[in-house]
């Protein structure tokens, strides 16, 4: 199985750790990832606040691209999925002119839908090597990947299911709550970032409201906002997995603890008392 | 299709179960036409049996219904299809054949004897879908214990013996033989003249929907769960508990419009009753549980029925019901308690708020049930985009099918009443119908002659626990024990419900092997129920006047519901007074008379002129009394409708008609001035220009209308650029020049409604508002139009009109009444001030024009027609009706009808259809040969009268007379047994029967003994 | 019986508010300007404030959502590009998915900000304003956007690091900074893409949109 990939920029920046865990597990999977060619920026929340043309254009780009390689395109990044999406339905309506040729029919997938599917969910299961089945977890969703629904077609919104069969898969005790896809701030770090806090760590007491010791995600900026709140916490820290390496930690991924260094709460400890590492 | 019309089928199909298929059924019934009633599921009763108290008067709904569901079951014209639906309809009206399929049962009907073995024994438990899967009943179940008819079922879905061919207790123990596993479903072929549709609605809100983690949370219930949660037949008792650990909810909330008023999940319209409900719902709590505390979270009140707005200010005010205008968007969940968090946001603190909740109620609006979407497609029928079977103001119960007519909630969402009324409707247009073949195929009721019985007096005690009703407070086991060591008693029992049709038929089981001559039941009120075990003791061959009934639930379990030790003792006071006056009853005679066959109809407005043609299209004459010199009434002041319709066209055509029609007499400029006989035989005095005219008539309906409230606010009538509605409209569609050079408008609701003086909502003005904005918004899109509301009640399918209008650009915005418009003129320019909370702002504007939306008020003169036909009014000076859920269309008087706006402001289309079945309801009367009178009436003894004309003075009724011996006379068709000229007249002469002096002394002689059994009885 | 339907909790829920604000004829053209070129039907509207009880920082805005939509009917331009939400939102969509009406309420937020951001109007959260600037123009430079670029860029716009020092934050992100290039999750340099000519070749086309 092929499938073209679209990292976007987070996964070559902050977020490079998902990027690694997502070629691993596929790479186990035995599907292949083939990057688009050449990809550039979605345009992300700058394109689509200051200029509708942009926020069409950007992704129309890497759509275009996607179209000559005749794959499904893949997204890790939530809020690359939706801006896909969004420059999609944009394409269809014609309103604006694309300097590419583009069809806007190529079919974009959010990452963890693709792992969702239930012939995926079987692959994932024959791979598992080492049930997480100590660990509790609650899924994180975040805004971009489920809403609005009329872009992206998720139809249970308030309560998505594909983190929680993908780590429910991997052995994880998935825990429902209420919270999966509350905000957590996203850019507004920047100018405010009292608003991101509030909000991260309303979510982050939620967790454990809810019993979880981690949060699984598949959004790069889910996981900084909730990782990085934590920097100067006093408790002890609530992981923030990206759901890859999660994955690829049942998949007993011959690897070691280093490629949890990237993270602010630092997964070791709890890991390594439920004897996962 | 002709000559089906000449030659039809005396029998109509009734579709759907419920309180409208009920109705119909009845209407049809009483009337001279057999009844197929239909139901898909294994009882009568549809929603309506599901719910526990209704508003406004938080009367037991069971207790109002099961008379007449138990009516309907013994009703000799109606035979009731369980399990059935419809697969074909062929042929055409007047004579339909219809292919019925009845899915079995798997309990012979007629062998079962309801003794319960089968599902006490049954191991299977599933959860009930009766109580909305709160609880469990067995595979063997009986769906509800006041089911009719009360035959148990098995589940083939989840019984042992079906799914895996074992077990087979029920029909081992099953001591009536009754178990048949091998039933399969039968195939009917039925021929009728007509076919009415009432399948109802169903809660519209599913698990899929995933509103508010329905289905994910146990706290979260629908509406219709709740009510089950609050009735004692319900999942727990009637103790509020919740589902995830039974505990008493403390803080309940209710969420208004789920599925509803929601143009993203293509629900656009208004489910019409569920703010009533929410309110009803809450106030219940309150009183089961004075410390929980109840919040409504809606956008706007929709009481816009009679006495609704004064129902939600005591919600609000006595019972302490929050009410917050905001509406919820998620419910979180709280694991560690499984409370619900709801989180809006706080102006006064500019923060969002979380507030913890025990217990979620979704008021959730209604859908019609997917099997009959699949009957309508099967049928042909045209229904609107959201799968009702909406219809024409003009045939406001016809189909897109000749000869189907429909009533109910699968027409739009209503409440019980509208469906009552509708219902009535319904059963009068398959009446005019197949009027020919009335009937041709009825059968007549046999009742047993009198039997026989002992002289001595054999007492005979029934003491109901009403579910938990008078059971939860009153020790009936103690009442019992009581009861059947007083002397008088020579048997005595108690029932769960005593009004069931089972229990019918063991009460005569029980007369016959004791050979009981006198009965006492000890249960509700015989206020509802004296009527049903007269007829019963009439089945078992005993007089139904040998027969007493003790009220331990209205004055007892109800009025001492804190004190259960008082009122078991005053239960027994009861029970021993009524088997006291019991001995002294003695068997009466009920007498008839020839009926007159005219019925009379007062008011010549759209509803007056229906009901006359509703009566006289089935061969009646009727005087039609109009007190103007036209026919057309308030409607006249009317152009067009919400939905485009043409109340002028609707006049033309009632007047053509009326005109033309042989069996209707019209008197213009005239005026009821006398009114007397009794019911099925009056005669009055009309009174026009030319002198009286005498007339007879069997039956009465008053549609003396209503008027537009002329505004004294507002600068009404004293600056021109302020008009009401109506006379905004009329100038609208006479002059659309002018129309076009408006520029800003401004409309204000509620003008002369919902206020101290009149605290009615007014219905219609909403609509009226949207109306006429929208019109002026298509001959000139670039008027400004600013409507300030209270609330927007468009309820049902004219929401979609206020989404129109709002589509269009109209602006609404929302002012409370301490913060009323002000109207005043700046200098030759007309200002309007008002204030918005939702923005928090002061607004002027400075329109062209200011529209009132002024009221309905009812018609002047009616006090007298209500003084003269001794009728009930409300306060508000509207027609108080005989019962305001299930008999909307009567009067406490009988033979005499209500409709129209004389009963409550409504619109054109709900006028129609209640002068429909007012019209249906006179034409029970007008259809009998004759009429029969109870005994229990006052009689004059000559030998003791004086002739002092005393009680000729003091009958409300007029009815004693001096006869040729010179002494007093009371006929007993005139005398309405009230009693007064019995306690008035100084010789003792008069005897009221069956309220004998010795009778009542009796009663009150044992209510007076001390509560020991050793007392005698004064025989 | 007095029969008051009000909510007695809104009743008191505001303070009383002196100043008038006129409703003219002059809405009309702004609101069907953005209806016009969202093609989002604002005036659906009831008013039912689900959208401002979803919004998650309703809190932290000046106008919030149910008021934003309001605004636009009565045409009140200037506020609105004035107002901090329209830099505030989230883009979280919950106001849209909430809504009943099926106003896209994230979609006219967001056209504000485009807007405003077009307008000579200051804008209310400037650091905000700011930063997305930033961010467009370090894409269109490399084509794709490096987080340390990204901030070191933004750091040097006027004003940005000055108002950042005074108010105390710049002590926090630069620790922050540190934390996360320890971490080794703050890149020093990214490839850029090769299609940095192609895009500021369409940027430029359609610049008069942007500032």
């Amino acid at each position: 199985m092929k499938l073209s990939f679209y990292p976007g920029c987070s996964l070559e920046g902050m977020a490079n750790d998902y990027c690694e865990s997502i070629y691993a597990v596929f790479k186990t999977l035995g599907i292949d990832l083939v990057e688009i060619e050449d990809w550039s920026c979605c345009g992300a929340t700058a394109a689509h606040s200051l200029s509708e043309v942009m926020s069409v254009i950007l992704p129309a780009r890497n759509l275009a691209a996607a179209d000559k390689m005749g794959l499904d395109i893949i997204c890790p990044c939530s809020l690359c999925f939706n801006r896909l999406l969004f420059s999609q339905k944009m394409i269809k309506k014609k309103i604006f002119h694309i300097p590419w040729h583009v069809t806007g029919d190529t079919r974009v997938l959010d990452m963890t839908r693709f792992l969702a599917k239930p012939s995926i969910i079987k692959l994932i299961k024959q791979c598992v090597l080492k049930p997480l089945d100590s660990l509790k977890v609650v899924c994180y969703y975040g805004c971009q990947m489920v809403r609005p629904p009329k872009i992206t077609g998720y139809a249970d919104y308030e309560n998505p299911q594909t983190l929680d069969h993908i780590s429910a898969a991997a052995g994880a005790r998935v825990i429902d709550w209420s919270y999966k896809s509350t905000c957590c701030g996203a850019s507004i770090g920047i100018g405010r970032r009292e608003i991101v806090e509030s909000l991260s760590k309303r979510i982050l007491q939620k967790t454990q409201q809810a019993g979880a010791e981690a949060i699984v995600v598949s959004c790069p900026l889910c996981q900084s906002n909730l990782d990085i709140v934590q920097k100067d916490r006093s408790e002890p820290p609530t992981p923030i997995f990206y759901i890859t390496e999660l994955l690829r930690l049942s998949f007993n991924y011959k690897g070691n603890p280093k490629w949890f260094k990237m993270h602010v709460a630092d997964p070791v400890p709890l890991l390594k008392a439920k004897g996962l590492l | 299709m002709e000559s089906y019309l000449k030659d039809p089928v005396g029998k109509v199909i009734v579709i759907g179960g419920g309180i409208g298929g009920i109705q119909c059924a009845l209407d049809l019934a009483d009337t001279g036409f057999y009844v197929y009633l239909v139901e898909k599921s294994h009882t009568l009763g549809g929603t309506m049996a599901r719910l526990d108290k209704t508003f406004p008067t938080n009367d037991c709904s069971t207790c109002m219904f099961s008379p007449k569901m138990v009516h309907v079951a013994s009703h000799a014209n109606i035979e009731i299809l369980c399990l059935s639906r419809l697969l074909e309809l062929n042929g055409a009206p007047g004579r339909f054949t219809a292919r019925i399929e009845k899915q079995p049962r798997y309990i012979n009907e007629e062998k079962c004897i309801a003794c319960g073995e089968c599902a006490e024994k049954c191991p299977i438990k599933v959860p009930d879908p009766f109580n909305g899967e709160l609880g469990t009943r067995k595979a063997a179940f009986l769906t509800f214990p006041q089911a009719v008819p009360l035959k148990y079922a098995i589940d083939a879905k989840n019984c042992l013996y079906f799914t895996k061919g074992k077990c087979g207790i029920c029909k081992k123990i099953c001591p009536a033989e009754a178990v048949e596993y091998d039933q399969k479903p039968e195939i009917l072929q039925i021929e009728a003249g007509a076919v009415i549709l009432s399948t109802g609605f169903e809660p519209a809100l599913t698990e899929m929907e995933g509103e508010y983690g329905y289905g994910r949370y146990k706290n979260v219930v629908t509406s219709l769960q709740y009510e089950r949660m609050l009735s004692v037949t319900g999942p727990y008792g009637g103790h509020i508990r919740r589902p995830s650990d039974g505990k008493i909810p403390r803080k309940v909330a209710w969420i208004q419009c789920v599925m509803s008023r929601d143009l993203a999940r293509n629900r656009p319209f208004c489910s019409s009753v569920c703010c009533m409900y929410a309110a009803k719902q809450a106030v219940l709590t309150r009183s089961h549980e004075p410390d929980t505390q109840t919040t409504i979270y809606y956008m706007d009140i929709r009481a816009h029925g009679k006495g609704f707005d004064q129902y939600i200010d005591r919600a609000r005010k006595r019972h302490g019901v929050r009410t917050k205008r905001s509406m919820i968007s998620v419910v979180y969940l709280n694991p560690e308690n499984d409370n619900l968090i709801i989180e809006t946001f706080d102006h006064r603190l500019n923060r969002k708020k979380e507030e913890a909740y025990d217990l979620v109620v979704l008021s959730t609006g209604f859908k019609p049930s997917d099997d009959f979407i699949d009957l309508a497609k099967q049928l042909g029928l045209v229904t609107n985009p959201y799968g009702f079977l909406s219809t024409e103001f003009d045939e406001p119960v016809s189909t897109s099918k000749p000869g189907v007519f429909v009533c109910g909630g699968i027409e739009s969402p209503k409440d019980i009443p509208e469906t009552v009324i509708q219902a009535g409707a319904a059963a009068a247009e398959a009446s005019i119908l197949i009027n020919v073949a009335r009937n041709s195929e009825i059968v007549c009721e046999k009742v047993p002659d009198e039997a026989p019985m002992d002289i001595t007096p054999r007492v005979g005690v029934l003491i109901c626990h009403c579910g938990t009703n008078i059971a939860g407070v009153v020790n009936i086991q103690n009442v019992l024990d009581y009861v059947k060591n007083l002397p008088q008693v020579t048997f005595a029992t108690d029932f769960l419900f005593t009004c069931s049709t089972e229990t019918q038929q063991t009460i005569i089981q029980l007369i016959k092997e004791h050979r009981l001559n006198r009965i006492v039941v000890a249960a509700c009120s015989p206020k509802t129920h004296e009527p049903l075990f007269q007829d019963t003791l009439r089945k078992a061959g005993l007089n139904p006047y040998l027969f007493d009934m003790a009220s331990i639930r209205d004055q007892c379990a109800w009025v001492h519901g804190n004190d259960p030790e008082k009122a078991t003792k005053k239960s027994k006071a009861l029970i021993r007074a009524s088997v006291a006056r019991a001995v002294q009853l003695e068997p009466l005679y009920d007498s008839s008379y020839r009926t007159d066959n005219h019925g009379l109809v007062i008011g010549g407005g759209v509803a007056g002129m229906t009901a006359a043609l509703t009566v006289a299209d089935q061969g009646f004459h009727v005087h039609l009394v109009e007190k103007t010199d036209r026919l057309g009434g308030f409607a006249r002041n009317l152009k067009f409708t919400l939905e485009g319709n043409s109340p002028p066209k609707l006049i033309r055509y009632l007047i053509e008609r009326i005109t033309h029609h042989p069996n209707i007499t019209v008197y213009l400029r005239s005026r009821l001035i006398s009114h007397n006989g009794h019911v099925g035989a009056f005669y009055g005095t009309v009174q026009n220009e030319n002198g009286p005219v005498p007339i007879r008539y069997g039956a009465v309906i008053v549609a003396t209308g209503g008027r537009p409230y002329e505004p004294t606010e507002y600068l009404y009538g004293k600056n021109k650029r302020v008009l009401t509605q109506v006379e905004f409209s009329k100038r609208l569609v006479e002059d659309s020049s002018w129309a076009s050079r408006l520029n800003r408008i401004v409309m204000i609701q509620c003008v002369g409604s919902r206020g101290p003086d009149f605290p009615f909502c007014s219905r219609v003005c909403c609509a009226a508002a949207v109306k006429n904005s929208i019109q002026l918004k298509e001959i000139n899109p670039g008027a400004k139009i600013i409507i300030l509301y209270r609330d927007v009640r468009t309820f049902g399918f004219k929401e979609l009109y206020y989404l129109k209008a709002r589509q269009k650009g109209v602006l609404f915005f929302r002012y409370i009444p301490e913060e009323k418009p002000k109207v005043y003129d700046d200098n030759g320019n007309l200002t309007v001030d008002f204030t918005d909370r939702s923005l928090n702002r002061n607004f002027r504007v400075e329109p062209d024009l200011v529209v009132l939306s002024s009221g309905i008020r009812p018609n002047e003169g009616v006090k007298q027609i209500a003084r003269l036909l001794k009728l009930s009014m409300v306060n508000e000076g509207f027609f108080l009706e005989a019962h305001v859920k299930l008999r909307p269309v009567e009067f406490t008087t009988s033979g005499v009808f209500l409709a129209g706006l004389a009963h409550s402001p409504r619109f054109i289309e709900e006028s129609v259809t209640m002068a429909k079945s007012a019209g249906q309801q006179a034409m029970k009367i007008l259809c009998k040969k004759e009429m029969t009178i109870s005994a229990a009436k006052a009689e004059v003894d000559p030998e003791k009268c004086s002739a002092c004309l005393l009680c000729v003075r003091v009958c409300p009724y007029g009815a004693p007379f001096l006869n040729e011996d010179g002494v007093s006379q009371i006929p007993p068709s005139s005398c309405a047994g009230c009693g007064i000229c019995v306690s008035e007249c100084p010789s003792k002469a008069i005897t009221l029967k069956h309220c004998t002096d010795d009778q009542i002394l009796a009663k009150i002689d044992a209510l007076l003994e001390p509560t020991d059994s050793s007392f005698l009885f004064p025989i | 019986m007095h029969n008051s339907i009000s909510d007695p909790e809104t009743a008191t829920e505001y303070d009383s508010c002196e100043q008038r604000e006129f409703i003219g004829d002059r809405g009309d053209y702004f609101l069907n300007r953005i209806q016009g070129e969202t093609g989002v039907n604002v005036s659906a509207c009831y008013q039912c404030e689900r959208c401002t009880n979803a919004c998650p920082i309703s809190g932290f805005m000046d106008i919030k959502p149910h008021q934003i939509i309001r605004y636009v009917q009565l045409g009140w331009r200037i506020r609105l590009l004035k107002s901090s939400t329209i830099w505030l939102c989230l883009s979280c969509e919950m106001c849209t998915t909430y809504c009943p009406n099926e106003v896209d309420v994230a979609e006219i937020i967001n056209h504000l900000r485009m807007m405003a951001a077009r307008s000579s109007i200051t804008p209310k959260e400037k650091s905000l304003a700011v930063f997305h600037h930033t961010f467009l123009e370090e894409l269109i430079k490399s084509g794709r956007v490096n987080e340390f670029r990204l901030m070191r860029a933004y750091y040097s716009k006027p004003d940005i690091l000055h108002a950042k020092i005074k108010n105390g934050t710049f002590k926090q992100e630069l620790q922050l900074a540190m934390t996360l290039l320890r971490k080794g999750r703050l890149k020093l340099s990214a490839p850029k893409s090769k299609a940095v000519k192609e895009i500021q070749k369409a940027y430029f086309q359609t610049r008069g949109e942007i500032s």
